[in-house]
């Protein structure tokens, strides 16, 4: 792979992540005042989202706002930079969003929210930018017109497809799983698309992440008494390590700690390295909830993300732009926990608890 | 059932009614008051049950509202609003029975029913985490605590009620009836007396006068 084309990216991204917020400091947010956060934070890269909040204006919910903005900038800033596969690869991961934007107009039509009302839900990202939102909420009267309505774009006829099984069963989370299913299995061909050791690196990091999301929904679904042979209408198997195979060999494991000893098999059989070492850990903490799993295999991706720059040079390789997007992304959780919990009147220390930090 | 003295007839057999119907009235009183005696034994026994049913319910609610705000810091509360917009809504049925109890008195029975359970999760499993699971369940446990809570509130309720009348029919045959009774009772005595006394003179008059004449006739 020729270095030459990171020339502009990298450093780029090695000076945004030497301006990520230190774990400390955002601990030191806990408990602090909303005014005093904001405060903290314009001095940050977050100040020119931030600056645009009126004082009257300041709550959870617009400093959370203004957080994403900013991640999003981020990533768009970024994709510009990147090389042309990058930038294929950035523009899908983006769909993500994307992706959030549908499901909140769709969400918004079943509630029959108006235009004004559905657009505070909703951050435009993309191609969906507020005018297209606007737009297709104003002329839907329904779900299915939301599907015709975005017929030019892939969501369009995903919806379509979905929409029959949704009229059979009236269950709207299978039209969310549609979207989310296109959306993940759309990033999976992106990755094939890189070459060499960029594939390498981005199959590891973003199969871990649709894994451990795919792990937490099927814990989650036998949590709720969900059968078994529906539970993999949730999941989204496009990853090697957890294929469909594996994942229906996961959903019949009885209880928690059958199905944690087969995670830790399953990864031994298909060497995979990095998921072992998280589920290592699941297995050695003996974890039995469902928050403290979650929380463990969301470090694990952080982890996992920045043991790639360790393992393979920092530069000249995706390694360092998914170790910065993952980073970037656990602050913006971990800021975003801390606003919440000081507006609710939370401890700070319950709050520390509830930050995913890196090692 | 007032008496008026006025119209009472001063007889003996007025008299042995009336006794009839104070000794009622006394074995009227002794009733009510066992029946209040066991009134107030069960009111103590459900009392006794709200606080530890109450503090179950807020215990529950608390750690359910901590487990959301959980839930909000970890997905965002924008996020968490948008996916109850289409979160699947559960339809509870409150039927309502009555059951009898002690002394007949029909008490409620609140049954809290879900309907038809949906196949699927209820809200996107992607976009939230495992504590708003948590919470919507201890939110929905904590709804028959509410509903049991209700339905002990509504029997202490009827219980009071019952037990007010019970007490106002106590009173009112302890200090209406029963001193109208002794004084009805009261009055056909002397007058008996009276009578009694009366008829003693006029037996003695004319034991005098039999005596007198008998004199005559010597």
């Amino acid at each position: 792979m020729c270095a030459w084309k990171y020339k502009r990216i990298m450093p780029k991204i090695a000076v945004a992540k030497l301006k990520l917020m230190e774990p400390k400091e955002i601990i030191d947010l806990a408990g602090m005042s909303l005014h005093h956060i904001s405060s903290i934070l314009e001095k940050t890269p977050y100040k020119a989202d931030i600056s645009e909040i009126g004082t009257k204006e300041l709550s959870a919910n617009s400093l959370e706002d203004a957080l994403l903005q900013n991640f999003i900038k981020t990533c768009e800033e970024l994709m510009q930079l990147s090389p042309k596969r990058i930038r294929l690869f950035l523009s899908t991961f983006l769909m993500k969003f994307e992706a959030n934007c549908v499901k909140t107009i769709l969400r918004a039509k079943q509630a029959e929210l108006d235009a004004d009302e559905a657009m505070k839900y909703i951050m435009p990202v993309g191609r969906l930018d507020e005018a297209r939102c606007r737009k297709t909420l104003e002329i839907s009267e329904n779900i299915a017109d939301v599907a015709d309505s975005l017929s030019d774009m892939e969501y369009g006829s995903v919806l379509e497809k979905a929409f029959a099984v949704y009229e059979e069963e009236k269950i709207f989370y299978l039209l969310e799983v549609a979207i989310d299913r296109h959306v993940y299995s759309k990033i999976w061909r992106a990755i094939g698309k890189l070459g060499g050791l960029d594939k390498k690196i981005a199959r590891t990091v973003i199969g871990l992440e649709i894994d451990a999301t795919n792990v937490k929904t099927i814990l989650r679904c036998k949590a709720m008494g969900i059968r078994e042979d529906q539970i993999s209408r949730y999941l989204i198997p496009v990853s090697e390590v957890f294929g469909e195979k594996e994942l229906e060999e996961l959903i019949r494991e009885p209880d928690i700690q059958c199905f944690i000893n087969s995670l830790v098999r399953l990864a031994r059989d298909a060497m995979a390295r990095d998921y072992q070492y998280i589920f290592a850990e699941i297995q050695k903490q003996n974890v039995t909830s469902l928050t403290t799993l979650e929380k463990v295999l969301d470090r694990g991706l952080i982890d996992t993300s920045l043991r790639m720059i360790k393992r393979y040079t920092p530069f000249f390789n995706i390694g360092l732009l998914l170790a910065f997007l993952n980073l970037k992304w656990f602050e913006v959780r971990n800021l975003r926990a801390v606003i919440r919990g000081s507006e609710a009147g939370i401890p700070p220390d319950r709050v520390k608890k509830m930050l995913v930090l890196p090692r | 059932m007032s008496i008026e003295l006025a119209s009472v007839h001063p007889t003996r057999l007025e008299l042995l009614r009336l006794r009839r119907r104070k000794s009622m009235a006394e074995g009227i009183v002794d009733i009510l008051k066992k029946d209040l005696d066991a009134l107030t034994l069960k009111l103590f026994e459900l009392v006794k049950k709200i606080p530890s049913l109450r503090d179950k319910m807020y215990k529950t609610l608390r750690e359910a509202y901590d487990l959301f705000i959980e839930a909000e810091m970890i997905s965002g509360s924008r996020k968490i609003e948008g996916v109850s917009l289409a979160a699947q809504p559960i339809d509870f049925k409150i039927s309502e029975g009555k059951k009898k109890g002690l002394l007949g008195i029909l008490f409620p029975i609140l049954q809290l029913s879900e309907g038809p359970r949906v196949s699927g999760p209820r809200f996107n499993l992607l976009d939230t985490s495992a504590n708003l699971d948590k919470s919507a369940s201890k939110i929905k446990s904590s709804f028959y605590d509410i509903v049991k809570l209700a339905e002990i509130e509504e029997s202490v309720r009827i219980l009071l009620e019952v037990m007010a009348i019970k007490k106002r029919q106590m009173n009112r045959i302890q200090f209406k009836i029963l001193p109208q009774l002794n004084a009805a009772i009261r009055y056909i005595e002397l007058i008996l007396e009276e009578t009694e006394r009366q008829d003693a003179v006029r037996v003695r008059v004319l034991q005098r006068k039999r005596k007198e004449r008998a004199l005559k006739h010597a």
